[in-house]
């Protein structure tokens, strides 16, 4: 998805941000770290713009470090996203993260595209994670990714094609596997 | 002496690397990007797009939906799309 909408970036003002939940990583991706990936995706394109400079400098000032909160990105990127014409933030995978980071990740993100009519969100995720993400944003289109049995047949002919152990394969088994599976998995 | 500033071209950290800018990027900005998030986003999505198949899930672009969702018009669509499906579907996969 991010490639198809940088395609479409492609010469015009347009910035496109990923971030992928990932469940081995959980703690490590706390809200101010996804916040903030998706921020420095927008503002690296060019000079970084002056108020995050001062927001930095200002921050080293304090005691300890890095002392960004939640709400602080959350203004940063409002400020950011109005600088630029178009955006979109794509986050994959949601029903990886541990249910407090989503509360606090959709709410921050229901603050920033509330100020903002120029920026998308797409998300994906487990089915289930779609009542939340209907209470935080109270209206969303929501398209069921189902696999076409022609999409997961060019999927089967690739693994068999890469297949580390081709020997064992004959003719039929391979026009079996090929007919079979794409069959089982749309009667899902 | 090492330069101040260092001529980078093509990906600073961002997926819109297809967009071939050159841009400066000091050191100051360099650590300003690192203060913003230590994660880096775009090294998971060059395996996923190694791993694609063409053609994989574009009919989700043709959906209504999505061109409506992803058109010029500000403020009359619904600003959030979800794709929802079970584990294995391709959802990340999406082209």
């Amino acid at each position: 998805m991010i490639d198809s909408l940088c395609d479409r970036a492609r010469g015009k003002d347009i910035a496109v941000a990923g971030l992928y939940c990932d469940f081995l990583t959980q703690q490590e991706q706390s809200v101010t770290s996804m916040l903030g990936a998706i921020l420095k995706q927008l503002v690296s394109r060019g000079r970084i713009p002056e108020h995050i400079r001062q927001a930095f400098q200002e921050d080293r000032k304090g005691f300890g470090g890095r002392c960004l909160r939640i709400s602080d990105l959350v203004e940063i990127t409002k400020k950011a996203v109005a600088a630029l014409q178009r955006v979109f933030i794509c986050i994959d995978g949601l029903d990886e993260s541990t249910p407090k980071h989503r509360r606090e990740l959709l709410e921050s993100l229901r603050e920033i595209i509330r100020v903002s009519a120029n920026t998308r969100l797409f998300l994906t995720g487990r089915p289930h994670v779609g009542d939340e993400i209907m209470k935080c944003f109270g209206k969303v289109v929501m398209i069921p990714i189902i696999p076409t049995q022609d999409n997961i047949r060019s999927y089967l002919e690739m693994r068999l094609a890469n297949d580390t152990d081709p020997d064992i394969m004959d003719n039929e088994l391979r026009v079996d596997i090929l007919r079979v599976i794409p069959e089982k998995i749309s009667e899902m | 002496m090492p330069s101040k500033h260092q001529q980078v071209t093509g990906n600073v950290n961002s997926f819109n690397n297809i967009i071939n800018f050159n841009t400066e990027i000091d050191l100051e900005g360099r650590e300003i990007l690192l203060w913003l998030s230590p994660l880096e986003p775009q090294q998971r999505h060059q395996g996923v797009r190694t791993n694609r198949l063409d053609g994989i899930g574009n009919w989700v672009l043709e959906t209504n939906e999505f061109r409506k969702w992803s058109g010029v018009e500000d403020g009359c669509v619904e600003p959030v799309l979800f794709c929802n499906g079970n584990p294995g579907v391709g959802k990340t996969y999406l082209r």
